[in-house]
């Protein structure tokens, strides 16, 4: 009985930890805001399809062209977007 | 992130602009058309009498060649030559189709021309009197709009301080460049932000676009830019 617990216990942590780079991709407002940003860096991507948050004001955008770019904003304040 | 912290920062350089652009409007006697500003008018720092500019002549040619100052020009006009000069260039620009279809009304009566004349002299330096800049509630549409997303904010921000150092480099000569090499970034900004805007915030974005040349005025007079920098 106890391992079965332990195992489902792991279980749950590792969907947990799986859920953790969320995927944002059914959030229009972030996909618009990552497509404006990208567009004002002056950087190709024509629209963002699809974003992974990597953390607070940090995701991974991929365009619709097929560039993917991590946009964040690095501790000094400004936003960078480096093509991955 | 909330937002409001990020708009608060995104909104600080631009209030400091539009403040001191506000403070240059302040400056002399601001005078609003009854029916508006007139399109493709630009906020002047100085400001024409309502007699002088009526809303149908507001739209009259910036000619900047009609020379001479008209008997309506206000004295007020005199505050703000640094600004008037780049925004009467631009604005002679932007009215010059306009300047051919509103001739053609004023040939019948050559008694009206004189005044006519006068009003157009004065048009050019103080364009379509837009209605005074409300920065508080400028301030307050910007920090609030939807249009922009928050990183957008950020990144705008970014845009903006980079652009006030260039004109702090400028004038402390460790840049050597001229106001009108400035003037393309300036513009390009602006039209960034009125690209995000245009659509989710037509209406913010026509009062940003309505102050863009006072606050070139602003940015371009090194004692006014001094001014907003403290």
């Amino acid at each position: 009985m106890r391992p079965r617990i332990e195992k489902w216990a792991l279980v749950v942590a590792w969907a947990a930890s799986a859920a953790s780079p969320l995927r944002a991709a059914d959030d229009p407002a972030l996909l618009k805001d990552l497509t404006a940003v990208i567009a004002l860096l002056g950087l190709p991507c024509g629209q963002v399809i699809g974003a992974v948050r990597q953390g607070n004001n940090d995701h991974v955008a991929t365009c619709k062209d097929g560039n993917r770019y991590r946009v964040f904003v690095n501790p000094e304040g400004r936003v960078v977007a480096r093509k991955q | 992130m909330p937002a409001s912290p990020i708009g608060a920062l995104l909104c600080l350089p631009l209030a400091v602009l539009l403040s001191a652009a506000c403070a240059g409007l302040e400056s002399t006697p601001a005078s609003v058309p009854p029916g508006g500003p007139a399109p493709g008018s630009v906020a002047q720092g100085g400001t024409t009498p309502p007699s002088a500019t009526p809303p149908q002549k507001a739209a009259q040619p910036l000619d900047a060649t009609r020379g001479g100052a008209g008997a309506s020009a206000p004295p007020g006009r005199a505050a703000t030559p640094a600004a008037s000069a780049p925004a009467r260039t631009g604005i002679a620009k932007t009215a010059a189709p306009a300047s051919a279809a509103s001739r053609a009304p004023a040939s019948p009566a050559p008694a009206s021309q004189a005044p006519r004349k006068e009003s157009q002299a004065a048009a050019p330096e103080k364009p379509a009197a837009a209605p005074p800049l409300d920065l508080a509630s400028l301030q307050q549409r910007l920090r609030q709009t939807n249009a922009i997303g928050v990183v957008t904010k950020i990144a705008l921000k970014n845009q903006v301080d980079d652009l006030l150092e260039q004109f702090r480099a400028y004038y402390q000569g460790r840049q050597h460049t001229t106001l009108a090499a400035l003037r393309q970034p300036y513009d390009r900004l602006l039209l960034k932000v009125l690209a995000l805007l245009q659509d989710g915030d037509p209406s913010l974005a026509g009062a940003i676009s309505a102050s863009r040349e006072a606050i070139w005025g602003v940015l371009a007079d090194p004692v006014k830019f001094a001014s907003i920098r403290d």
